[in-house]
């Protein structure tokens, strides 16, 4: 059988999804992380756990620091992150996305194309990665799941996230294209 | 007679290949045609869904595994 020109595999696995069934999927399935692990859906927070416990791994500590002195973070970074539903489900979102695009015969390890990608990366990656630690969320843990359980917070991060992304957007097109 | 632009936008994430696509066919007169090349897959769906909107011919080839040539030709 030509896999390739088989209808359901087209339609499931090669062509994009509409933006309805992601809302919905996404939806759905933050219900399910909700119920099974106590905790609203969050992604960057997680990144935090990693750097400490690889802090940790080359002899630092953590334990005094604002961010990681409470009980619940302790008790977090000690149980290890076997245990922490958190990295398990980013893992699985990196699995499953690459799973994703295999299935759609379209990975590709892309050239990086100039410098000055490198350096809006690093930048950008560094910005929002100290902006959600400051702001204690990202657009997933702070505006998504903030929305979700219907907190106002979720709609103040929303207008000066979009705020940010008009300058970034400004700056995108002035010194990065 | 009318004229055929590649834009290479390989390596390149979104909105950059989707701008720079909007800019090039203002440069272009009608009947012109722009092939954008794109190995990002969000650029798979939203130049041909402007391009579309916009009222021009879109055409959407699969070149390598990842990698695709959009052909818009300016209505």
């Amino acid at each position: 059988m030509d896999i390739k020109n088989n209808k359901f595999y087209k339609k499931w696995f090669k062509s994009g999804w509409t933006y309805i069934t992601g809302a919905i999927l996404l939806s759905l399935f933050q219900i399910v992380t909700l119920a099974a692990t106590g905790n609203p859906w969050g992604v960057s927070g997680v990144f935090a756990n990693w750097g400490a416990w690889l802090y940790r791994a080359v002899g630092g500590s953590v334990d005094s620091w604002y961010y990681f002195a409470n009980k619940g973070a302790q008790a977090t970074l000690n149980a290890g992150i076997l245990h922490h539903a958190g990295s398990m489900r980013n893992l699985g979102i990196i699995f499953g996305a690459l799973l994703a695009a295999l299935a759609a015969s379209g990975f590709k390890i892309k050239k990086l194309k100039s410098k000055k990608q490198i350096v809006a990366a690093v930048l950008g990656g560094f910005l929002m990665g100290y902006g959600a630690r400051i702001g204690f969320g990202c657009n997933i843990g702070a505006l998504y799941s903030g929305i979700c359980s219907l907190s106002v917070s979720g709609w103040v991060f929303a207008v000066f996230l979009f705020c940010g992304a008009v300058v970034g957007s400004k700056m995108l097109t002035k010194y990065f294209m | 007679m009318s004229q055929e632009v590649t834009l290479d936008c390989l390596g390149e994430a979104c909105p950059i290949p989707l701008v720079k696509a909007q800019n090039k066919l203002k440069e272009l007169a009608s009947g012109d045609v722009i092939i954008v090349q794109i190995d990002h897959s969000c650029a798979l769906k939203n130049l041909p869904e402007w391009a579309r909107k916009d009222g021009h011919n879109v055409e959407i080839e699969e070149v390598d595994d990842g990698e695709w040539e959009i052909i818009i030709e300016k209505a």
